[in-house]
């Protein structure tokens, strides 16, 4: 079977796209669970033989939305709190549905760009330390960091040192005056500097893989700081009209994710080292969303 | 207006990564100018040494620096995570200007002269010190500028690895495709190259006054 249905597969998706049809332009940021939900909606569209074509790894947030805006990109995975907070710059709310339902008006009214319903899973920042660090020094929440603001290294990635709803708005709504100036390390490489003891705590994201891998202890958010994070796609609707594929697709994928989903996905990425191509290719086959149709 | 108002607010930030930068650069060059200066003349003095050795800093030179950081973080002492990673790149990067400059510089002086300093009864030490490290001197100078501007430009990668420098601006810029925030980075960063090339230059021009 696969590897001829395969081969007929890129062939059958090469032809639309030499007959002059656009490709459906699927993008997404740089980090694992980015790159496999662009993979996924890259795949779920070629499976519906829609000519695709990939630009996953973009250099964060910022550059997936100029992308979508300027037609760049057609179709990626956001976040409602990032909208709100980080491209709509406005203030945090932490009632979940209250921030998709403001997000999607506004991108649709100013934006002219859309949301599908979320997909099922709350990805939020979540503050990492080691356990034994954590423990020793008696911290369950983050809140419990204060006391040791002295001598703690924070670490981050560069766009969470920038970012309104990031390290800024981390200090201020907790109080916190750390001693040492927060380390920026790129993303992919925060976990790494954890374990090796370069730095004390981090902030990753609640669905990342590494967190259950390195047994991690997440600091319990008691201010209610970070906002609602739920993902959904947000994409073009001139190309869902032109491409119903996409809108099949897109409504495949509602409500449909839930956390412990993607926090496996993310870990046969990030733990077992498995390309997303193939993670997300058996993912899609367990689920049986490849046959077309299939719902 | 805006931006340079913006570069005013930042203006802490800022001169504390040109301080991590500097550092950084100063490091490294200091280690690659004490390795790459006693082994070019070595070559000199065993030639067949000289085509690997050279070429070996050849390669280094061609291996892009964010993978070099990537090749560089699983080895335990010269890696990791931080400072460490981002001098060792940036040794290794400095190494073939310091190397060839060097080598060339000895290679190339006058056989005559060296010459005559064996007729007079010098030895090979004292031929090194009174006759050729003196004639090679520009040259070698000549590579301590090539190898200290690369540095300055190179080491905005050190960000990535936590080493900090102004690479933490340009990459938060780049992240949140904010370009004045690239250039609270590049602008600095360009400004320390031009007065290093400067600097050393003008110290080139001093030191040759007496020949």
């Amino acid at each position: 079977m696969n590897r001829f249905t395969k081969l007929g597969a890129m062939l059958l998706a090469l032809v639309p796209a030499c007959s002059g049809e656009r490709p459906v332009v699927v993008g997404s940021k740089n980090f694992s669970e980015q790159v496999i939900l662009g993979e996924m909606l890259a795949q779920l569209l070629e499976a519906r033989d829609v000519p695709v074509e990939r630009r996953l790894n973009l250099g964060g947030t910022f550059i997936c939305h100029r992308a979508l805006l300027a037609g760049d990109l057609d179709v990626y995975v956001e976040y409602t709190g990032t909208a709100l907070t980080a491209i709509l710059k406005e203030t945090v709310s932490h009632d979940a549905e209250a921030v998709y339902r403001r997000v999607r008006e506004v991108y649709r009214k100013d934006l002219g760009l859309d949301w599908t319903e979320p997909l099922g899973f709350d990805n939020t920042f979540a503050i990492a330390m080691k356990p034994e660090v954590a423990e020793k020094l008696g911290i369950r929440a983050i809140s419990d960091l204060k006391a040791h603001e002295g001598s703690l290294r924070p670490g981050f990635g560069h766009e969470f040192l920038e970012r309104e709803d990031g390290f800024r708005g981390l200090v201020a709504a907790y109080d916190l005056s750390f001693k040492n100036p927060p380390r920026g390390i790129e993303l992919g490489l925060i976990y790494q500097a954890l374990i090796e003891g370069e730095v004390d705590f981090v902030a990753g994201s609640a669905t990342d893989g590494l967190i259950d891998k390195y047994g991690l202890t997440v600091l319990e958010d008691d201010r209610s700081y970070f906002p609602p994070y739920d993902a959904a796609a947000v994409y073009r609707p001139s190309t869902a009209a032109r491409v119903p594929a996409l809108a099949e697709v897109l409504e495949l994928l509602e409500g449909n994710l839930d956390e412990a989903a993607m926090r496996a996905l993310n870990r046969r990425v990030d733990d077992e080292g498995r390309a997303a191509s193939e993670a997300v290719a058996s993912f899609l086959a367990e689920r049986g969303w490849l046959g077309a149709g299939a719902k | 207006m805006d931006t340079l108002r913006f570069l005013l607010e930042r203006r802490a930030d800022i001169a504390a990564q040109t301080a991590e930068h500097l550092f950084l650069v100063a490091v490294s060059i200091a280690i690659a100018v004490v390795i790459g200066v006693p082994l070019g003349i070595l070559l000199t003095r065993k030639p067949s040494l000289a085509t690997p050795v050279i070429g070996f800093a050849n390669v280094m030179q061609t291996v892009p620096s964010l993978a070099l950081f990537g090749f560089l973080i699983p080895i335990p002492l010269i890696g990791g995570i931080g400072n460490t990673t981002a001098i060792v790149a940036l040794v290794l990067y400095a190494l073939l200007p310091l190397l060839r400059n060097t080598y060339a510089g000895i290679q190339s002086v006058e056989p005559s002269v060296v010459e005559a300093g064996r007729g007079m009864g010098m030895t090979d030490l004292e031929r090194l010190r009174l006759i050729e490290i003196p004639l090679a001197l520009p040259t070698v100078l000549a590579g301590v500028r090539i190898a200290t501007v690369n540095a300055i430009g190179l080491a905005t990668i050190a960000a990535a690895v936590g080493a900090g420098g102004l690479g933490n601006s340009i990459l938060r810029g780049l992240s949140m495709v904010d370009s004045r925030l690239i250039l609270a980075g590049a602008v600095p960063a360009a400004a320390l190259a031009l007065a290093a090339d400067g600097l050393l230059g003008r110290f080139e021009k001093w030191l040759g006054w007496d020949r």
